[in-house]
């Protein structure tokens, strides 16, 4: 299916292709969310102690416990049922529409998007999510963002040129009657060659310092410094 | 959620825009907890400046919990003061109730200590 030719405004897409979806799969989901990316991981541990952050679009928690001594890191998902999640691991985290942060101005030393951007329908929503990272944010603090690239090298085939995609999430062992699994559609948009690069620069306000590639391709990462 | 947390959020309501009004938002009804966790002096002192203290101290008025006025010149070596903050915004937990806004009146759910920001469509 096209995602194109889905007729729903992008708030229903959103709301019918990646919330709706995430509070079905939670559990399963979050059962195969566990091994922290090396990227990520280095990110956190070279943090200054006494450094305050948010993960928008937390999920069920991954980076919320990598380090919690000397650093403390709120969460916020638009899913209630990864929030369930991570509080039942003992993290901090709320609710949130990651368009819409309830956090005041320059409140944090880093954020950190992962796997969160390329779920929203348009570019001019994906613009005003990435927005809302450097609202937060203090300057000279840090943002990580990771995206699904376009390029990938991984198992996963998408057909040529297409970037709005619709992916499925297929439950194990969720047998229906006529004996097939139940497979959820997740909507993505896949980023091209130096789009993640443009649409962080096109918010202004920051210096890129890193921009590469991540697992095998399949994410396109970027790491920013705010400048004012 | 800890009170930490609560010193970083505001109302986000589309027209509510008086800054003054926005931050903090005020407890109502809360079910507190205290939930003892190890003190990390350096963390709190390199902390500190992300704080917004008037906020704090607001809020800790409000709840009838202690904090100083101000924060003391040297906060590293001020054992008082550094037990009053951490018992504070690292141990002391909202389980239940809300947070009102004092420019539009929006309250925010608090429910098995997860705060509900999503706001209705007409809002955002």
């Amino acid at each position: 299916m096209d995602p194109e030719n889905i007729d729903l405004s992008d708030t229903d897409k959103e709301q019918q292709y990646v919330h709706a979806v995430y509070n079905q799969i939670a559990g399963h989901f979050s059962d195969t969310r566990f091994k922290p990316w090396p990227v990520i991981e280095a990110f956190l541990k070279n943090l200054p102690p006494g450094s305050i952050g948010a993960d928008v679009g937390c999920g069920n928690g991954k980076y919320l416990g990598l380090r919690t001594n000397d650093i403390f890191t709120i969460g916020t998902d638009r899913s209630d049922s990864l929030v369930d999640i991570c509080r039942q691991r003992q993290y901090e985290c709320l609710v949130s529409d990651g368009l819409d942060l309830p956090f005041r101005d320059g409140a944090f030393d880093y954020v950190i998007s992962i796997a969160v951007i390329h779920h929203f329908a348009s570019n001019e929503r994906r613009k005003r999510a990435v927005e809302e990272l450097f609202r937060i944010l203090r300057p000279g603090g840090s943002v990580l963002v990771f995206a699904w690239a376009m390029e990938q090298n991984g198992r996963r085939k998408f057909e040529q040129g297409v970037q709005d995609v619709l992916v499925p999430w297929v439950v194990p062992g969720s047998r229906q009657q006529d004996g097939s699994e139940r497979v959820y559609q997740r909507y993505y948009h896949l980023f091209k060659e130096g789009e993640l690069s443009d649409l962080v620069q096109s918010v202004g306000m920051c210096t890129i310092d890193q921009v590469g590639y991540d697992k095998d391709n399949w994410y396109k990462i970027i790491l920013t410094e705010k400048t004012a | 959620m800890r009170i930490i947390t609560h010193n970083m959020l505001k109302c986000h309501v589309k027209n509510c825009t008086d800054p003054n009004k926005q931050f903090p938002l005020r407890f109502k009804d809360v079910q507190l907890e205290q939930v003892e966790a190890e003190r990390n002096d350096e963390f709190l002192v390199r902390m500190l400046p992300r704080l917004d203290w008037p906020a704090l101290l607001k809020t800790s008025k409000e709840l009838g919990m202690g904090l100083p006025e101000s924060i003391p010149e040297n906060p590293g070596e001020d054992e008082e003061f550094l037990q009053a903050v951490h018992t504070f915004i690292m141990e002391t937990h909202v389980k239940e109730g809300s947070m009102v806004c004092d420019g539009c009146a929006h309250e925010y759910k608090i429910s098995n200590g997860i705060p509900n920001m999503l706001l209705a469509e007409h809002e955002i």
